[in-house]
């Protein structure tokens, strides 16, 4: 460990007092909710001796370079001053626990505390360490999130780091990173495209409607998967000359190929809008929780997730229509001085889209088994989240398909967690809406106006 | 030689011409469509025109106007403020409005009306003190809150249910044109009216076509983005309120669908999404529209796949309407000073004697003809698919003793077109006279058909 920087006497004396309070107030719910006597000296003096480091780090970061003089205000003003943010930060964070350890019974325990310290840690060090990183402060600090909300998960809920839960974090995880890279390639160009639920609910029984008309499963894929293709290129078309409009084209566009697709498939049936038939043994292998990869106990979905996310990363850091991308979305007039198409990279994008959506929607009905046009519900405001968190900007030219990646782990491991210590679907929802917003706060602020005259 | 001056400052003229006033020519295709919607809507269900059905319709319709209304107010103030928590927003009110009510503190309306727009404004007070102090981007803020209302209106009411305040126990009823809904909905819109003749609705304008310009002219941008999403605020609380008496109870999930509708509507009523351009008169009628949509579709029998149609034709009049917004220009190019209100006007008057005919003429309401197999009669595949009543046979005898006068009105309507074409473009190489020579004959064409079959019918009727 490096040397602990070396901060002001008040300031320590501030940090202990707290952790005192701290420590304190810990062994007191300890005592009075009966816990063993040994646990509780534990706990506390795990609380003291971590809080009273992770204050130094917090306090001696911002003391770099920082004048020491006695002039001017007092030094406990000074301190006070400096360390405002991260005091009233730190103050909230407390105020947090302590409120949950009064209300709910029996959340003060041991693995609560260490969580909590994690918790703090990785504050710390998204706020110390993430400075160093220009580039990729998103990356950074989504790597940092999804590690403590790992670490956290593993010790308070029974099973969370289990391979067969890691295993389906990363099933659905896949899901969800395949139809998102459509939005990730758009979002670097600037658009939205909100059709990609539709297209999935659409390959999903359209797929499983061409196997029940006697097709090869083979070549029901293929034809699947190039009608999504060229949805995404009309949808592609349709917007060129509408980007501001984008949202509302491929929404329009969506719901005319979901009516669509269940118009064909209902002619003739008699079920209006339900598809019967039976998923072919690969395809279910392919996405099913127990698929197997050559002999190996997972399912394949998830290896042909991470190559086709090696691929898009390799490929939109390294090749030229990768970069052209990216020049594309910064500015469009300087990008076409160069003579880059916008038209054709702006098609070929939407085009992109539509077949990772229709993929999707092949591969979620291995997972089910059975068409449903919904399926792709979820995925509406999903795959924007992911976009999102993953530090992907909406108005183009910044992020890339690694950050989407790593937006797509966080939203996952956190739902799981979620599931995990018993909040169900609305919970997640509301829990998810309040954490994009801090999320994205922390390394995607536009500047102020006055700096863009 | 002083022509080519004149035609210098001619295109000058034009764009200045074009860009001022408060002529808006994006409302062309809204009040088209609402028009068109319109008369089909009448010759497939002449009881639309009745004070029941008017009332049923403005009903249904309000609470996607407001939710219209407070989209656009938010819109405007630019930055790509599309507000996706509007529908959770308006959930989010009508539910606890309804647990309040159940737990007896709101029962009078001035409480209830209070309440409602206290909420909305509060939400999209925060929601602008975000956008301006925060500086992320407003979609995501929106996003964000519209994951966060829409769970938290699931855990406060977890499935439908509850009482309205029973003082809007009987709005929702839709009897008589003139209910207490559509007074709300005359206030607000008569309410942003007069706001628009305000320094400060300039100010928003300006902030949403160009925010630098408006910070480097002094207009507080701070203060300008709040009072937007305040007025947005309370436009929510009143389409809640109006959602709470359509259904008379509360619903978590129904409220979070008007986001998509709203949206739709907005962009439909030629609003901008990027800031800076939109009114409540576009928004009204692109609500309108939705709905007349939905209701035009309501009266072809599909059978089982009434849903799915209804989502195919409404996705594809979505899009071929943002379509057409493309040829505004094109448009504009030929009328310079199209006035949306004169338009507006013709174009009621034409509905109106449509409204008149389907309302008066018809002999018996009822199922449409069988079909028999027969020749092609071509009034009847035209009109066919419209109408759904049989006519009485003074209307049949009219409508045959109309039709030369109907020719002769569209020959000298063609005639005029061409005239004003050719003398516009006589000056200039182009295709264009080429082009209109061909539409005219087209359209004469056309006519004339028209006038034989019927000639044809007439010797059948007699036969």
């Amino acid at each position: 460990m490096e040397k602990l920087p070396q901060i002001s006497f008040p300031a320590r004396i501030l940090g202990l007092v707290i952790a005192i309070i701290l420590a304190g107030l810990g062994a007191g719910f300890g005592f009075a909710q009966g816990l063993a006597v040994q646990v509780v000296i534990l706990s506390s003096i795990a609380t003291l001796a971590l809080f009273v480091m992770a204050w130094r780090f917090v306090i001696g970061q911002f003391l770099e370079g920082a004048p020491t003089g006695d002039h001017g205000p007092g030094q406990l003003h000074q301190a006070w001053t400096q360390y405002r943010w991260p005091l009233i930060g730190l103050a909230l964070v407390l105020a947090a626990f302590l409120l949950l350890s009064l209300t709910v019974e029996g959340f003060f325990n041991p693995w609560n505390v260490i969580s909590l310290a994690i918790l703090l840690a990785i504050l710390v060090l998204t706020r110390t360490l993430g400075r160093q990183f220009q580039q990729n402060r998103s990356a950074f600090i989504g790597i940092m999130v999804l590690a403590g909300l790992f670490s956290v998960g593993s010790m308070n809920i029974e099973g969370f780091s289990s391979g067969n839960n890691i295993k389906s974090m990363l099933l659905f995880a896949s899901f969800l990173g395949i139809a998102s890279i459509g939005q990730t390639l758009v979002a670097l160009l600037g658009g939205l495209d909100l059709s990609i639920p539709f297209i999935i609910g659409g390959a999903n029984v359209g797929l499983l409607y061409l196997i029940g008309l006697g097709v090869p499963p083979w070549l029901a894929t293929v034809i699947v998967l190039f009608i999504g293709t060229l949805f995404g290129v009309i949808n592609g078309l349709l917007s060129y000359r509408l980007q501001g409009q984008a949202l509302i084209v491929t929404l329009g566009t969506g719901f005319a190929i979901s009516g669509g697709v269940q118009i064909v498939t209902s002619i003739g049936s008699a079920y209006s809008g339900n598809v019967f038939g039976t998923v072919p043994p690969w395809l279910s292998n392919i996405s099913a929780m127990n698929g197997t990869t050559f002999g190996l106990p997972f399912p394949p979905v998830i290896a042909i997730w991470a190559l086709i996310s090696l691929i898009l990363i390799i490929g939109l850091r390294t090749t030229v229509y990768g970069r052209y991308l990216y020049a594309l979305g910064v500015n469009r007039t300087s990008a076409s001085r160069v003579m880059i198409s916008e038209m054709r990279y702006w098609v070929t994008m939407y085009a992109l889209s539509g077949f990772f959506a229709a993929l999707t929607g092949g591969l979620l009905l291995g997972w089910s088994g059975g068409g449903f046009i919904g399926v792709g519900d979820q995925y509406l405001f999903l795959t924007l989240a992911a976009v999102v968190v993953g530090g992907t900007s909406l108005l183009g030219g910044a992020g890339g398909y690694g950050f989407t990646v790593i937006g797509v782990l966080v939203l996952q491991v956190l739902s799981s967690f979620l599931v995990g210590i018993g909040l169900d679907f609305k919970w997640q929802q509301f829990i998810f809406g309040l954490l994009i917003l801090p999320m994205v706060a922390l390394y995607a602020r536009s500047p102020h106006i006055r700096t863009q005259i | 030689m002083s022509l080519p001056v004149s035609e210098v400052s001619q295109p000058v003229a034009a764009k200045a011409e074009l860009q001022g006033g408060r002529s808006n020519p994006f409302l062309l295709m809204p009040i088209t469509l609402f028009f068109f919607l319109l008369s089909v809507a009448v010759l497939r269900t002449p009881s639309l025109m009745t004070a029941s059905g008017i009332g049923a319709a403005i009903i249904v319709v309000t609470p996607l106007i407001l939710a219209t209304y407070a989209l656009m107010a938010s819109t405007i103030s630019g930055r790509g403020t599309v507000d996706l928590s509007i529908g959770p927003l308006i959930g989010f009110i009508n539910v606890t409005m309804i647990q309040l009510n159940a737990a007896g503190m709101l029962e009078n309306p001035i409480p209830v009306f209070l309440y409602c727009m206290a909420v909305g404004a509060a939400y999209q007070f925060v929601f602008a003190l975000i956008v301006i102090y925060v500086r992320v981007q407003p979609i995501i803020v929106s996003l964000s809150g519209y994951l966060a209302l829409s769970g938290i209106n699931l855990v406060i009411l977890p499935r439908p249910g509850g009482m309205a305040p029973p003082f809007m126990a009987e709005w929702g009823y839709g009897t008589s044109i003139f209910s207490p809904v559509l007074i709300i909905l005359l206030i607000a819109s008569v309410g942003w009216l007069l706001f628009t003749a305000t320094a400060f609705y300039t100010h928003l304008r300006l902030m949403g076509s160009d925010e630098r310009a408006a910070y480097t002219s002094g207009v507080p941008i701070t203060v300008v983005r709040i009072g937007a999403h305040l007025i947005s605020g309370c436009f929510a609380g009143l389409a809640s309120i109006c959602f709470t008496a359509l259904i008379s109870s509360g619903d978590p999930s129904q409220g979070t669908t008007y986001t998509l509708i709203a949206v739709t509507a907005l962009v439909l009523g030629g609003a901008s999404l990027g800031g800076g351009r939109g009114g409540v008169f576009g928004s009204a009628l692109g609500a309108l529209n939705l709905y007349m949509i939905t209701y035009v579709l309501s009266t072809f029998n599909f059978g089982a796949v009434q849903s799915f149609v209804t989502n195919l034709a409404y996705g594809a009049i979505l899009v071929i309407s943002l379509l057409l917004t493309l040829l505004i220009p094109v448009i504009q190019r030929h009328i310079r000073n199209f006035s949306p209100l004169l338009y507006f006007v013709s174009l009621s008057v034409v509905v109106l004697g449509i409204i008149l005919h389907a309302t008066f003429d018809y002999a018996a309401l009822g199922e449409a003809p069988a079909y028999l197999p027969g020749p092609l009669d071509l009034q009847a595949a035209l009109t066919g698919p419209l109408e759904i009543a049989t006519l009485s046979p003074e209307t049949l005898d009219l409508r045959l003793q109309v039709a030369p006068l109907v020719l002769f009105t569209i020959l000298l309507v063609a005639i005029a077109v061409f005239l004003r074409l050719a003398v516009g473009q006589s000056s200039r190489k182009s295709v264009g006279p080429i082009v209109a020579v061909i539409v005219a004959a087209l359209v004469v064409g056309g006519a004339y058909a028209i006038r034989e079959t019927a000639g044809i019918s007439d010797v059948e009727t007699v036969n």
